[in-house]
């Protein structure tokens, strides 16, 4: 699980690797492709020296296999097969392995490529994992036996004019070498000979000598039909908020119930435009689709504009930039210019219904060239968007093409656009939806075309998406060749900063109007809000996860949202952008620092922030680009998009410090605790947690504060300033709920999970004390820390030590831990002396699946899914998991949410507060709900 | 650039029996985004030198007209004319009426309004716009009438009067259908004008307005007048008439490499995407044909409407979709088109019907809505006759 995001930033569509042997492979495929049959050659060489295949296929592939990696892993190496052999063929065992399968969608104009990279899961050697897996009785992280075990599912385009560089990204991924016939799948084999490539569309046909040519790869040709709809279900399905819709300029994402899914109606939108009926799994019908589409908006529009650039996708691109710009009330007619500039509005037609398309070119006497290409464009675009809308109408579906309508108004894009229309889902209304993935449902059909893929059952929330760094300049553009290294990375990075503040730039979008029954208003005499790459949303690296979970003491997972601030209000977005904005300085630098400050961490920090304000640049423009945006996914992006610099821990030496003050403190603090009684020992205890989680590098407003005093001091001074009420004060629920009252008996917790935050004096004075308090009163307390470092959050790896240091100065501690098994390593470290280990509760740790300030708990690990199993209380501390995330969820068992507010304007807005409020909420266990 | 001839020669030369011989002047326009469509009606005594009359201005004016007769009782007959113009060249119209003294034959029996004003009635957006126009140059008050109600009204006029006003129109061949008039309703209207309504009607004067689509006649002109430089309407139908559409139209043959998507029923031959060739080649503009351009957008624009309209039959489960309005002119090659259309889209079990009087519909509804006209009457009367001469050919 420690390469649950991946140790290499494989996030890209790119080749990163840094080995030798790799950026050997990385050369060649620079090589033009008319020196395809030498390359092959060389290959073939390669492996004779690696060895051979016949004999041991296992090891030739996965020595074959490393070709694309970064570095092997030699652990566990051993000689397979004959002793006696002259070149003994080597097993790696241990290689985080990326196999790749791949599935083509080949296009007039579009080449449409999904590939998979499988990374198997690490060895287990952590001691921690492996004593957790045997207490919480987790037999298998990967519960699955198909041969799928984790790893990324990526979406590239390339024109289908530049198929060459389609072929030399397959060629340098070597994806060809892992495409799966079924056999290859199982025996792993490099079986270049007989290799078989699923891909769809009219390309599969025409370009399958030049695959078998170039790759020595055989097409194997799939139904187009069948493709685009097993693509839109699987993704309808397996994908959080695909499907959105799209009205007055602004992106709804909508998670559609998968068992309530059909019938809906999927509009493909190509060249031509196909309307598909789809019924389930397979059963579907064309029901309609129009010759009009986005061959004819290029076709049409080339004859009309004159549009000269060479390239086709340029004179498309080109086409669509004209008609940003373009004003179609020049030619079309408008129904007030048929009457007079009055509405129609007998029938819903407003003055500037487009009455007919073209039709002023009619009566005037202006000729082609007196037309600017602009208007003519905008005026074909609408013409063709409205047309589909009308196209799509099929038996029983009423006024979906009104909401049809609508969506298409804003940024349509012509090409490859699938549009869902659910059939009569609720009485009301049905709206359109757009699919973020819409260019690739015949890919990703062709993709699971294949027997065996193991995909089929996979659910939402195994997936995690990731935006890599060019995300914000590539956007969902046909993809060039592939890059190298990060170094490689960087360079273009500098080069694209440039070409990105002018693609960045904020766009205004214009409000838009409305429109009635089969009217056709314009929704701006302007076209700037069909700016094509502003409405172009990216899509990211699927990482796939299938040891994540959902928590399962969520109430109620349909309705849970995890994020509480609806960065959709663009006050919100601006205020947390500029929040990041100003943070990036001191991060960049400790980021550098815990690099040792060196050049290349320069560069690399440099690098990391210019990435980062791209991101946050392309969201202010379209907060919908990487799908529904809450605060929660962008603290995440800034943690991604660290790591993809490789700075693993940016704050590890911080952490590490305070760790250290606060441990020398600690005795003294227990001391003073152990001397109160029972129930202003709970008090103080919570005043410590809240105290304590003033220490926030999170915070600007904690940073600050830091330059004041030393750790204990300020938290002494702020615990002491504690004042109950506190803004939300559930204390003395909480404690009677603990000791019980007059009417209620004391509650005795089971097990309780404390989802901790900070380093420091957070975890140490305020969070270890608080579980303490629960072992002695005989609840097993499962502490739950972070899978990857995010800030100066601790993670499950820091936590053992942590304890085993915190344990020397108490018993209490020191024999939970040893139950839990966390002190097997530090034993030696400990005081020979009596045990009681099989008296006490156990204190254990788990990782909580996600590397991010906030937690999203509908994908936890399976070992934090586990731990739940006979938990009855949840304990959620500090901002990001208590408040900027599940501050409203509710929770099958007692939940305790704890935090300091840190912030002005959350306190503001959540609690009606201010900064440095403190928010101590208790609900007991919510019965599920049977909705 | 004027075919008079040939949508003459499609019209009908219907008999009508006016029940009054008295107040037989009527006028009404129907004053559309491209043509204005004007009807009148004229006394049966002075009709034969009319006529001769008409043909002169025909050559002069560029303007269209037609005839449906009318005869009374009595047997003198009275005749009702059909005329168009286009919307830029409004002050032709003017002129036209001017010189035919037809603004005093507007609504002449309404006594409560001061005699020296004309009450013309007058239907489509242009009423509107043009209503200051008519009033100072010829007097004339247009007096609005809505535009889907005239179009339902002059569609319902027809069909109930005149015999042989529909058809149907399969691979050249035309057959008139005889519709029952206690089954009439409901059908599918559609008119193609510059733009496209599509109306359900469901009885005298019950309607809605189902959908419609910006792509219509207008679209085809203006874009036919771009891409061609054609100067008129007529030019272009013309050398449609002439071209190929696979020279610019993607096949699905040229996506499949020859072959039939047999599997959703889609032919080599079928388009795929309009337009959809001038893509990859590197042909200008001028490079193709001017008969294939206007033959693929005929193609485009006709196939998009039959299927448009096919849908929303199909959407109110309407049996018959009647085509109307100026775009179809009677054209071979459209009517083809949009017949096919409905025919692929409801696998055969639905007909496109066309109209005789097809440009008309609108005025022809203006001018049933003028009161005391005596029409209603007239209607009753004529159905009751052509009961009687059911043996009556064209």
């Amino acid at each position: 699980m420690a390469n649950l995001r991946g140790r290499e930033g494989d996030q890209e569509l790119r080749i990163d690797g840094n080995s030798n042997i790799d950026n050997l492979a990385d050369d060649k495929s620079k090589l033009n492709f008319d020196t395809g049959r030498d390359r092959g050659s060389t290959v073939l060489d390669k492996e004779e020296q690696l060895g051979d295949k016949d004999m041991a296929p296992m090891a030739g592939s996965s020595i074959h296999r490393t070709l694309s990696r970064p570095q092997l892993d030699l652990s566990g190496a051993a000689i397979q097969g004959n002793f006696e052999e002259k070149d003994p063929t080597i097993l790696l065992p241990n290689q985080s392995d990326d196999i790749s399968h791949l599935a083509l969608d080949i296009g007039g104009s579009l080449i449409k490529l999904v590939y998979f990279s499988r990374h198997e899961n690490q060895p287990v050697n952590d001691r921690r994992r492996k004593i957790i897996k045997a207490r919480l009785g987790i037999t298998n992280f990967n519960r699955r036996s198909f041969p799928i075990l984790g790893g990324r599912l990526h979406f590239v385009k390339f024109e289908t004019a530049k198929i060459n560089e389609c072929l030399d990204f397959i060629y340098s991924k070597q994806l060809h070498r892992g495409g799966m016939d079924s056999r290859s799948w199982q025996t792993e084999g490099p079986n270049t000979e007989n290799t078989v490539i699923k891909a769809t569309g009219g390309g599969a046909y025409k370009f399958a000598d030049l695959f078998k040519d170039k790759l020595g790869i055989s097409i194997e040709k799939e139904d187009e039909m069948n493709c685009l709809v097993s693509g839109a279900n699987y993704l309808l399905k397996a994908i959080r908020h695909e499907a959105f819709t799209h009205m007055e300029g602004r992106k709804e994402f909508v998670q559609l119930d998968s068992n309530d899914l059909y019938p809906y109606l999927l509009v493909n939108i190509g060249s031509g435009v196909s309307i598909i009926k789809v019924d389930g799994e397979g059963v579907f019908e064309r029901v309609s689709g129009t010759n009009v589409g986005g061959g004819t908006y290029w076709g049409l529009g080339k004859l009309l504009t004159k549009c000269k650039r060479l390239s086709s996708g340029g004179c498309f691109d080109e086409l669509l930039e004209l008609s940003q710009r373009g004003d179609n009330r020049t030619i079309d007619m408008l129904v007030g210019d048929i009457y007079g500039g009055m509405d129609y509005s007998k029938i819903g037609l407003s003055a500037s219904t487009i009455a007919s398309s073209f039709g002023k070119a009619i009566s005037e006497n202006k000729e082609i060239d007196d037309y600017r290409p602009e208007d003519i464009s905008l005026s074909l675009l609408r013409m063709i968007s409205y047309n589909i809308g009308q196209a799509s109408m099929v038996a029983k579906l009423i006024d979906i093409v009104i909401s049809y309508l609508n969506a298409l108004r804003f940024g349509l894009k012509l090409f490859e656009a699938s549009v869902v229309l659910p059939i009569f889902r609720s009485k009301g209304q049905a709206e359109a939806m757009f699919l973020r993935h819409e260019g690739f449902l015949g890919a990703l059909g062709a993709f699971l075309s294949y027997e065996k893929h193991g995909l089929d059952d996979l659910l939402v929330h195994q997936f995690v998406e990731r935006f890599p760094m060019g995300a914000p300049y590539i956007g969902g553009n046909v993809h060039g060749p592939p890059l190298g290294d990060l170094n490689e990375k960087i360079s273009w990075m500098e080069k694209f900063v440039l070409k990105g503040t002018e693609i960045t730039a904020p766009v205004p979008m214009l409000s838009p109007g409305t429109t009635g029954l089969g009217g056709f208003e314009v929704p701006s005499s302007r076209g700037d809000s069909l700016r094509p790459d502003a409405s172009k949303l990216n899509v990211g690296v699927l990482h796939l996860i299938p040891s994540l979970e959902v928590f399962p003491l969520l109430a109620d997972p349909k309705t849970y949202e995890p994020n509480t601030i609806d960065l959709s209000d663009h006050g919100e977005l601006e205020y947390w952008f500029k929040v990041l904005s100003e943070h990036m300085p001191d991060l960049v630098d400790k980021a550098v620092a815990s690099e040792g400050g060196t050049d290349d961490a320069k560069r690399r920090g440099d690098a990391f922030a210019r990435a980062f304000s791209a991101h946050l640049a392309r969201l202010m423009e379209e907060p919908a680009a990487y799908g529904k945006l809450g605060l929660a996914n962008l603290l995440e992006l800034r943690e991604e998009c660290l790591r993809e610099f490789h700075f693993h821990d940016a704050y590890r030496s911080i952490k590490q410090r305070e760790n250290e003050a606060s441990l020398a403190v600690l005795q003294d603090l227990l001391m003073e605790l152990d001397s109160m009684n029972e129930e202003s020992r709970l008090l103080t205890l919570i005043e410590g947690v809240l105290a304590a989680n003033i220490f926030d590098w999170g915070s600007r407003a904690c940073v600050d504060l830091y330059h004041k005093g030393t750790i204990i001091e300020i938290y002494r001074m702020s615990r002491d300033k504690m004042q109950r009420p506190w803004r939300v004060d559930d204390f003395d629920i909480f404690k009677e709920r603990m000791f019980g009252s007059a009417e209620k008996k004391p509650h005795k917790y089971k097990r309780a999970l404390l989802f901790v935050d900070n380093s420091g004096a957070d975890i140490v004075l305020g969070m270890l004390p608080l579980a303490r308090e629960l072992l002695r009163r005989g609840t097993e307390v499962v502490l739950v820390g972070n899978s990857l470092p995010a800030l100066n959050d601790v993670t499950a790896m820091e936590l053992p030590e942590i304890i085993a240091e915190a344990a020397k100065h108490c018993d209490i501690l020191r024999a939970a831990a040893e139950a839990g098994g966390l002190l097997v390593d530090v034993m030696i470290n400990v005081q020979e002396g009596p045990r009681e280990s099989s008296l006490s509760v156990p204190l254990m740790v788990v990782e909580n699946g996600c590397g991010s300030p906030c937690i999203d708990l509908r994908q936890v690990s399976s070992e934090l899914a586990a731990a739940a199993k006979d938990a009855d209380l949840v304990v959620l501390e500090g901002m990001g998991r208590a408040l900027h995330t599940n501050f409203n969820a509710k929770f099958k068992c007692d939940a305790l949410k704890v935090a300091m507010v840190k912030n002005q304007r959350l306190a503001a807005k959540l609690i009606n507060g201010n900064i440095y409020d403190s928010v101590c909420r208790f609900e007991a266990a919510t019965s599920p709900s049977f909705s | 650039m004027e075919t008079v001839g040939t949508h003459v020669a499609n019209s009908g030369d219907t008999e009508l029996k006016s029940s009054d011989r008295d107040h037989v002047s009527h006028l009404s326009l129907d004053i559309g985004g491209s043509l204005i469509k004007m009807v009148y009606f004229s006394s049966g005594s002075s009709s034969s030198s009319e006529d001769d009359d008409d043909d002169d201005d025909d050559e002069k004016h560029n303007y269209l007209k037609d005839g449906i007769n009318t005869s009374n009782h009595d047997g003198s007959r009275g005749k009702l004319h059909f005329l168009k113009f286009e919307t830029s060249k409004i002050s032709e119209c003017i002129n036209f009426i001017s010189s035919k003294h037809l603004q005093h034959y507007g609504d002449q029996d309404d006594k409560d309004l001061a005699s020296d004003e004309n009450i013309v009635k007058a239907t489509g957006g242009g009423a509107f716009k043009f209503a200051d126009l008519f009033k100072e140059k010829l007097g004339i008050v247009l007096d609005k009438v809505d535009e889907m109600s005239c179009l339902v009204a002059g569609a319902n006029f027809l069909l109930k009067a005149v015999n042989h006003e529909a058809f149907t129109y399969t691979d050249g061949q035309k057959d008139y259908v005889k519709i029952n008039h206690k089954d009439l309703y409901p059908y599918l209207l559609v008119n193609v004008g510059s733009g496209v309504s599509m109306i359900k009607v469901d009885g005298d004067n019950d309607y809605e307005r189902v959908s419609g689509t910006s792509v219509g006649g207008g679209t085809f002109w203006g874009l036919g007048r771009l891409l061609t430089k054609c100067q008129s309407f007529d030019e272009l139908l013309e050398l449609s008439r002439q071209g190929n559409n696979r020279v610019i139209d993607m096949l699905v043959g040229d996506i499949y490499g020859g072959m039939d998507y047999s599997k959703i029923g889609l032919t080599s031959t079928a388009i795929a995407s309009s337009f959809g060739k001038a893509i990859s080649e590197k042909k200008e503009l001028d490079d193709y044909r001017p008969e294939d351009v206007a033959r693929s957008l005929l193609r485009m624009i006709s196939n998009n409407i039959g299927q448009i309209a096919y849908l929303n039959a199909l959407r109110f489960g309407l049996k018959r979709i009647f085509f109307g309005g100026f775009f179809i002119r009677g054209h071979a090659y459209t009517m083809d088109t949009i017949s096919v259309a409905v025919n692929f889209w409801s696998k055969g079990e639905a007909k496109a019907l066309f109209l005789r009087h097809e440009g008309f519909l609108g005025a022809l509804g203006a001018f049933m809505n003028y009161e005391k006209n005596g029409f209603t009457d007239i209607t009753h009367q004529f159905m009751e006759q052509s009961c009687e001469k059911s043996n009556l050919t064209p």
